[in-house]
């Protein structure tokens, strides 16, 4: 219980001025009343429970501004997890299992897509599952990531002297596997050579659809995954932020599993980069034709995890890059929360901010780490959004780096 | 009797005696008055664990008032549900502790009629966590907690619904009186100032530790036995289950979760009866309530205090015991005629917090007699206002069809009696107190139905600035309020100024860690921001 | 990663010394745990308002040989006060915030319990007055806006009432306001204040008004408008034919969070870098010099540094920590000026000084660092979590915060 801090709470009040849900929704009763002042109620009774906890999107922005370091929506959703009676409809557990679905979809991407894609779908999804009928489905990819690398990649990976394991996650696989190319490829230039863990979904659409049970098996098979790789020497890299985040923190705080062992071993390409060529561990080669206008769109989970700083710095050695960093402010997807039909208007309400602040900036595209954030952004603006790993490998001189490196490619 | 000023009985003091004395003789149909000096429980009433008793604590020892604790115990549970938090209570032995104590213990407390049911310490652990996970015996008793604040305010409202007259702020200067025949008080409103004169037959002291005083005004001398308990309350309940030490009752052996916080008690000292008006807790008593209490749960070691508070038993002497722990607890009920040949007089004092409604009753039926009145006493089967539904989950739901958490919260304060907190406007919801939940609209019934003057008194019938902010947040917003009702803000500004320096009374004992931090930070808001 | 200044802790002196570095070429990190005291700001900067014996100071700088020799401004010293406190307007100014007040007298503004205060230099949000007896007006307005309890106006008329002004109390209810006071605790002033910001909102605000205004010569309203554009205060004084007073409300504080914003905005303008809702866990010392220190986001990442400032505050900051036994510096492990009894660490009056409010780190002259009685050879102290002053009753919580902010930059810069 008191893993979570809330007695440090000093009702200073200041959570409650960068939530983003409370500036839209007056349901969610924000997040000092949420967190730390209802955990004392829900301790004397668990009747004190309020189901509208249900709005609250784990940014985790009220988490960052706290300046008494409580665990404000990590209090929120252990509470979700121990009092609240929320069950998962269809359509929740459909959006949660992002990888059972990309696994039923891929088969039939093409139709799947034209269907989610067309109206009488969208039109279908919004009256019979409660999915907003504005949101538009990211496209699921006919070809996965994992075929490409075991086809093209995997046999030439044990040749680098350097090893690392690669969480993908499931929008790499099913969504954007160019991501994970793109991973690949870098990592190879710098000497690393690639291995797939035995991955399953991080979870975190589970945690938000109140899939405990699932969600704890995920997060118990990847711990045990990552456990392997670590005691085998690699460290865990991954291209997503929100699963990054999810499995180095929301495992032990609001799933409970321990990810003691393993938790410094996971981090973001960008970090994992930046670190090696500060340094001097390796070295980067970039194209002396490469020139792009970016801006970057901090996801929240980025600013929770306090790694923005590595995807800068890196961003910023691309002579070619004019970079503008965005404010900082949410985009309102939150994973499936902003898919849902009851919480369409409140997710484009909290990103309109970002959207407009793009739209002044109008750069070339947009670049974030996050791939929800992508859709979003996308989606609401109609400007592409690229996570960084896919700007580095298009930035890069990929050759004369891994020369650069002394890789025999 | 015509004459407004004229009575059938007076009682003086406005704790949980004198109130339930007030509600007993109002509901034998008696005309009644009320005098209270400060604000109703004010004294031992408001300054105490909070233990709803088993008697398990008094078996060995006192079994008078173990068997009065258990009758009462049982009684409470019906006619103050409200009031009323069944925690159910563990009796642990230490490793420091004889074990053979325990088998003593359970033999007494069923003779006193106290289920004690000698459970594994692994069960213990079970059932309550934070217990001393290195107990090597605990047993399970009937115990739980009941919030006196609450529970006085229900007795003074009920008196007041069956016609008793209740003033508080008003002081006795003395009794009028003619020969050795005590017909009246003469007082004066501390507020103001205004002199007033009431009679009755009978003249009830109920004044706890200031009985005392009381009697001496009429010539009569009661041997009071002033012992100070010191308290500290942690800032939110590390227990559910009330932990005390299964041995002779000695320091910081109680643990009550109350409410949403939970208190750890008490020590015992004897105190000069001039000091009784100035309890201030020491810094070692703070620390012999730490170090004593991190011994039933040593996650209190780590928990945030959100602030230390003393009060004064009102024990009648017996001998020359020098902390007061071998003086019993029982009831003294004393007509003065027959004691001290002074007529129309009964003090009524001793007992404690658990066994107020059966004192009332002793109290009650003293003055029936002299009055040859014939009315027996029905404050054991009827409930008080606002325990006439059962738990907060009946009450919210009855009246609200899907609850939020400010309702639940008011319906968890006072019962059925919630019905009567306007709850329709948002206005009304509008959260005055953020950490105990508490709105607009219970605040406002409060200032309409339960005799409130000041942000203190508000305090004590909602928990407005109980939390853990300590008032920080609510203060200013209640003081609004106030000024609202009463038409005057120059009053409120003065009680609002009044209000914040009993609020760091109780925290500057405990002032480090998140405590001082707190109250850092109210400083900066109601010195830099405010001005005030 | 490697920096020329490391700044631990974000808040107001913070932020100043590392523009102030950042703009003169050194590359700084500013690492901060979570946000600051300047979402309580009154909207006022205090330089000094008051003697110890409660009277009000007129002229700062003519006091400053009265205060001790370990006051902040004593080790900033007289000449460089001297030259701070002029450049303060035209730094905030370059930061986007306009401030209000002559920079070597004090003024007065009105409190939101209806009193006056001695301020220094202010936001554009507050009305400074040149005189302790106000003449405010000769009769207020006072317009709320329905449902929020966090502006005290019954306070407020009592006290302007006191000064002679007649007040009329109004309550605006605007539909735009009915969603959030659906909400039982947000109706705060920042969210209203986002409400707010809408210009078709605050218009229609002024509007209702204007219809309630009579024959009053001034309007009392409060501090929710302009959180994200300062210019809106003046368009509304503008729009209202009557003289426009904001008055703070409870926290958190809507000027205090546009300033902390637009200087945040300045410093990584500057090419500063932030670290918000991180913390500093471990250092590196090599004899009195500290070499780096490590977060708790960043992990492994080493941060080095030639100098690092200190400014975590005081308790609230968590700058210092207190437990039942003593009072520490947890960062660097710093001599601490404070008693060990805890009995001397309070007052039992509320509203009287508080001895704990004067602790702070232990420094040399120029604002460096002791530690085990040996001065740190790169660690500057600055903010509030310098001891030697009662910020509060002085008033000179912001002033210290600027001064000593200038003070270490220029030391630094050498």
């Amino acid at each position: 219980m008191n893993d979570h801090k809330f007695e440090q709470c000093i009702k200073c009040t200041i959570c409650t001025a960068y939530c983003p849900v409370v500036a839209v929704n007056p349901l969610y009763p924000g997040p000092k009343q949420a967190g730390p002042d209802g955990e004392r109620f829900r301790i004397k009774n668990k009747f004190f429970f309020d189901e509208n906890l249900k709005y609250c999107m784990n940014c985790k922005r009220c988490e960052v501004a706290c300046p008494s370091g409580v665990n404000i929506a990590d209090i929120i959703h252990s509470a979700r997890m121990r009092y609240g009676h929320q069950k998962p409809n269809l359509r929740d557990m459909i959006l949660a299992s992002t990888d059972l679905m990309g696994v039923m979809a891929r088969p039939v991407a093409p139709v799947v897509n034209a269907v989610a894609g067309s109206k009488a779908g969208k039109w279908a999804m919004d009256t019979f599952l409660g999915v907003d009928q504005h949101r538009t489905f990211p496209k699921y990819q006919f070809k996965g990531f994992v075929g490409w690398f075991k086809r093209e990649m995997e046999a030439s990976q044990a040749s680098y002297p350097r090893q690392i394991a690669f969480f993908h996650g499931c929008s790499t696989e099913y969504q954007h596997p160019e991501v994970g190319k793109a991973f690949v490829q870098v990592m190879n230039a710098l000497g690393f050579g690639v291995q797939l863990l035995d991955e399953e979904c991080c979870g975190v659409a589970m945690i938000s659809n109140a899939m405990w049970k699932q969600a704890k098996q995920h997060a118990r098979h990847n711990v045990a995954a990552f456990e392997k790789a670590v005691d085998a020497g690699l460290p865990v890299v991954t291209t997503a932020s929100t699963c990054t985040f999810t499995m180095r923190d929301e495992y032990p705080h609001i799933l409970g599993v321990d990810n003691a062992k393993v938790r410094s071993s996971i981090v973001l390409v960008e970090k994992f980069i930046h670190d090696l060529v500060d340094k001097g561990k390796v070295k980067l080669v970039f194209r002396k034709d490469y020139k792009a206008r970016m801006a970057y769109h901090i996801p929240c989970h980025m600013e929770k995890l306090g790694w923005s700083i590595f995807t800068k710095n890196l961003l910023q050695m691309i002579p070619g890059a004019d970079l503008t960093v965005l404010g900082s402010g949410c985009c309102g997807i939150a994973g499936t929360y902003g898919f849902k039909k009851e919480n369409y208007a409140y997710s484009q309400a909290i990103g309109q901010p970002v959207f407009d602040e793009i739209a002044r900036v109008n750069p070339e595209f947009v670049v974030s780490e996050c791939d929800t954030c992508k859709w979003q952004i996308e989606m609401s603006t109609g400007y592409a959004v690229k996570n960084p790993i896919l700007i580095l490998s298009e930035a890069l001189d990929l050759e004369a780096t891994a020369k650069a490196n002394c890789v025999n490619g | 009797m015509t004459n407004k000023n004229e009575f059938d009985v007076i009682i003086v003091g406005g704790g949980i005696t004198g109130a339930g004395t007030a509600r007993d003789c109002a509901m034998r149909g008696l005309k009644v008055l009320l005098i209270e000096r400060h604000d109703i429980a004010t004294g031992a009433t408001g300054r105490n664990h909070g233990l709803l008793h088993s008697g398990a604590r008094y078996a060995v020892t006192d079994r008078e008032s173990a068997t009065e604790c258990i009758e009462e115990n049982k009684i409470l549970r019906k006619i103050a549900r409200h009031c009323v938090d069944d925690t159910s209570g563990f009796f642990i032995t230490l490793p420091e502790d004889d074990l053979a104590y325990q088998a003593k213990f359970v033999e007494s407390c069923l003779a006193a009629g106290i289920q004690a049911d000698i459970i594994d310490p692994k069960e213990a652990i079970r059932l309550e966590p934070s217990v001393n996970p290195t107990l090597i015996g605990a047993v399970r008793v009937p115990d739980g907690s009941v919030d006196p604040f609450r529970l006085c305010a229900a007795n003074m409202l009920d008196a007041k619904l069956h016609g008793a007259k209740v003033l508080v702020y008003t002081e006795v200067e003395s009794f009028i009186m003619e020969g050795d025949t005590v017909l009246g008080v003469r007082t004066v409103d501390q507020r103001t100032g205004e002199k007033a004169e009431y009679r009755a037959a009978v003249t009830v002291n109920a004044a706890g530790i200031w009985g005392h005083h009381i009697a001496s005004l009429a010539g009569v001398n009661i041997g009071m036995f002033p012992a100070k308990g010191a308290l500290l309350i942690f800032a939110h309940r590390v227990n559910s289950i009330v932990i005390n030490r299964c041995r002779k009752p000695a320091n910081a052996d109680i643990l009550v979760p109350g409410d949403t916080v939970c208190v750890i008690g008490t020590t015992s000292t004897r105190v000069p009866y001039e000091e009784c008006d100035h309890m201030h807790v020491t810094p070692e008593e703070v620390d012999l309530l730490l170090t004593e209490g991190a011994k039933l749960a040593p996650v209190l070691e780590n928990t945030r205090i959100l602030r230390a508070y003393a009060g004064v038993r009102p024990l009648v002497s017996a001998d020359n015991d020098p902390s007061g722990r071998n003086i019993s607890r029982g009831i003294v009920c004393l007509d003065h005629e027959v004691r001290d040949g002074v007529k129309g007089f009964v003090s009524i004092t001793g007992g404690k917090l658990m066994t107020y409604r059966l004192m009332a009753e002793q109290a009650a039926d003293a003055v029936c007699k002299k009055l040859h009145v014939n009315q027996v006493c029905k404050t054991a089967v009827t409930p008080l206002p606002g325990s006439a539904t059962g738990s907060v989950e009946e009450v919210s739901r009855k009246l609200w069809s899907v609850p939020v958490t400010v309702q639940k919260a008011a319906a968890g304060r006072s019962g059925d009696w919630a019905e009567k907190i306007a709850m329709d406007h948002p206005m009304d919801r509008s959260l005055v107190c953020e950490c105990e939940e508490v709105s607009v609209g219970e605040a406002e019934m409060a200032i309409r139905d339960l005799d409130v003057h000041n942000l203190t008194d508000l305090r004590r019938r909602t928990r407005v600035g109980m939390g853990t902010c300590q008032a920080e947040l609510c203060a200013c917003r209640a003081a609004g309020l106030l000024a609202k009702a009463h038409g005057c803000a120059d009053r409120a500004r003065a009680d609002l100024k009044d209000f914040m320096n009993e609020r760091w009374k109780g925290m500057y004992p405990v002032a480090w860690g998140e405590t001082l931090r707190e109250g850092e930070f109210t400083q900066w808001i109601y010195k830099a921001v405010l001005g005030l | 990663m490697k920096y020329d200044v490391v700044l631990i802790g974000g808040g107001l002196s913070s932020l100043v010394c590392g523009i102030s570095l950042q703009r003169t070429g050194k590359r700084c990190l500013m690492v901060s745990g979570g946000q600051n005291a300047l979402h309580f700001s009154s909207g006022a900067f205090g330089l000094l308002g008051f003697r110890p014996d409660g009277s009000a100071v007129e002229r700062p700088l003519e006091e400053l040989d009265k205060l001790p020799a370990n006051h902040p401004y004593r080790k900033v010293g007289a000449a460089k006060m001297h030259e701070y406190v002029n450049r303060v307007k035209p730094f905030f100014a370059s930061c986007g915030v306009m401030l209000d007040g002559d920079p070597e007298r004090n003024s007065w503004r009105l409190t939101p319990t209806g009193t006056v205060r001695p301020s220094w230099l202010a936001m554009s949000d507050v009305t400074l007055y040149e005189d302790s007896v106000v003449s405010i007006g000769r009769k207020a307005l006072i317009a709320n806006i329905a449902g929020y309890l966090d502006f005290n106006t019954a306070f407020l008329a009592e006290g302007l009432e006191k000064a002679g002004v007649t007040c009329r109390l109004e309550a605006v209810a605007l539909p735009e306001f009915e969603r959030l006071r659906t909400s039982a605790s947000e109706m705060r002033s920042v969210n209203i204040a986002r409400v707010m910001d809408h210009d078709q909102v605050w218009k229609k605000f002024v509007e209702q008004v204007c219809v309630l205004l009579r024959d009053e010569d001034v309007v009392v309203l409060p501090e929710v408008f302009g959180l994200q554009d300062e210019h809106v205060l003046e368009q509304i004084r503008e729009c209202i034919p009557a003289r426009v007073v904001f008055v703070g409300t409870m926290a958190p504080s809507v000027p205090g969070i546009r300033c902390q914003s637009a200087l945040k905005t300045a410093f990584e303008q500057a090419g500063g870098e932030f670290l918000m809702g991180d913390e500093v866990i471990s250092s590196e010392m090599d004899g009195e010099r500290v070499l780096s220190v490590r977060t708790a986001n960043l992990g492994d990442t080493v941060l080095e540094a030639d100098h690092f400032v200190l400014a975590t505050g005081g308790f609230f900051g968590r700058g210092l920590q207190a437990t039942a036994e003593a009072v520490s510096e947890p960062v660097f492990g710093l001599d601490v000026d404070a008693p060990e009894e805890r009995t001397q660490w309070y007052n039992p009056d509320f509203f009287a000084p508080q001895p704990y409010t004067r602790f702070g780190v232990h420094t040399s002259e120029n604002l460096r660092a002791m530690k085990a009685g040996k001065e740190m050879e790169n660690v500057y102290v600055i903010g509030s979590e310098l001891g030697g002053a009662d910020a509060l009753c002085e008033g000179s919580g912001a002033g210290i915060a600027v001064m000593t902010g200038f003070k270490a930059a220029e030391m630094i810069n050498g």
